[in-house]
């Protein structure tokens, strides 16, 4: 779920969160196809980026989150229950790069 | 510093406005929330002098999170949606977390990590009341927002030496202050006159083995403790991943596909709410 700059929104874009004003009211509900007249409406509305549909890549490399993984467990014990959590978080570090 | 008096300590907590560092909004909040007899009229009126404290819960229970997008327009309706101990632990939290902020960078995306965790795996359980798990998620570590306000540079130095010597935060301040954020945060649970169990999940998140009125939901509460520390998300004092109780292990038991179904819920929550308590 990637938060896009307002200025790079394109029509058929579809919101993966709700655009809500500064009090919580919904403006757009979750999965609103984007057009051009929405588009300006949200420019117009001051808001700077949404959430857009979609996968969303981490921004520093994989070879880096999966060395802090590492180093995090550095000190965890070897029971079934710890190699379990990290094979999961690894499995899900992994898959946000795929 | 030789290790503390815990009653001296725990008097000291318990009297938090009379701790001059401590922010004087969490202090009338703290006062408000003391009242065991608070009603719905007097927190609203409280929350409703203060424009920006009641945008920050409407937002937060109109996030996605809560189920109720966009649809709670004032704080009485969120009371009744949610509950009255649910709203005193957000409006704790929206206050804790500037302060939280400012005592501990890195704390407050933790406490929304181990909120969301807490609450996708109560829902996993069948819990019936999921918020209040995710109210002891992000008042959880509330313990050391209050040390470290309350004893700036020993607490300074606790995390130094945790870091240093590569110990466990709470190790560390157990052998300084006699007692661990955990025990802190959960005496001051009781004196906002949270529900027991509440108070019990929050005070034995490091030991979910001893608790006695909600073991499961202590359970939760660790269990998410350890996932978002071993995601890596947030800062909270140390960068270990300590180890899973085995009896809460035993409690909740998750299969990889469980895990990985919080973590994906976690990533995609947590960017979210932050922006939510930021604003």
């Amino acid at each position: 779920m990637p938060k896009i700059p307002t200025e790079q929104l394109k029509p058929g874009m579809k919101l993966a969160r709700p655009l809500q004003n500064s009090s919580g009211m919904v403006l757009m509900a979750e999965g609103t196809e984007l057009t051009e007249a929405r588009i300006t409406k949200i420019e117009n509305m001051g808001v700077e980026s949404v959430y857009i549909d979609g996968p969303s890549r981490p921004a520093r490399p994989r070879e880096e989150l999966l060395a802090a993984l590492e180093e995090r467990f550095r000190k965890a014990g070897a029971s079934p229950p710890m190699a379990l959590i990290k094979k999961a978080v690894r499995a899900h570090i992994e898959a946000m790069y795929e | 510093m030789n290790s503390m008096d815990p009653k001296a300590l725990r008097s000291r907590v318990e009297n938090i406005s009379t701790i001059p560092t401590i922010p004087s909004v969490l202090k009338q909040l703290s006062t408000i929330i003391e009242n065991p007899k608070i009603s719905l009229n007097e927190i609203s009126h409280f929350v409703s002098q203060d424009p920006a404290l009641t945008t920050k819960i409407l937002q937060m229970v109109n996030s996605a999170l809560y189920g109720f997008p966009g649809r709670i327009s004032s704080v009485n309706h969120a009371v009744m949606l949610l509950g009255l101990n649910v709203v005193k632990g957000l409006l704790l939290s929206v206050s804790v977390f500037e302060i939280m902020h400012k005592a501990m960078i890195g704390l407050r995306e933790h406490s929304i990590g181990v909120a969301i965790a807490s609450k996708v795996l109560a829902r996993m359980k069948g819990l019936k009341e999921p918020e209040e798990v995710f109210v002891a998620g992000l008042l959880h570590d509330v313990g050391k927002v209050i040390l470290t306000l309350s004893w700036p540079e020993e607490y300074d130095r606790t995390v130094k030496e945790a870091e240093s010597s590569g110990i466990a935060i709470f190790d560390a301040e157990r052998s300084r202050f006699s007692e661990t954020h955990a025990a802190v945060a959960g005496w001051l649970a009781e004196k906002w006159h949270f529900p027991r169990k509440l108070c019990e999940c929050i005070a034995n998140h490091h030991r979910p083995q001893t608790s006695s009125l909600a073991p499961l939901e202590t359970a939760i509460v660790h269990m998410a403790d350890v996932l978002v520390k071993a995601r890596g998300l947030g800062y909270s004092g140390d960068r270990l991943v300590p180890d899973v109780n085995a009896k809460a292990w035993e409690t909740l038991a998750l299969s990889e596909a469980d895990l990985r179904e919080i973590l994906k819920e976690l990533e995609d929550s947590v960017e979210q709410t932050e922006e939510e308590f930021r604003a």
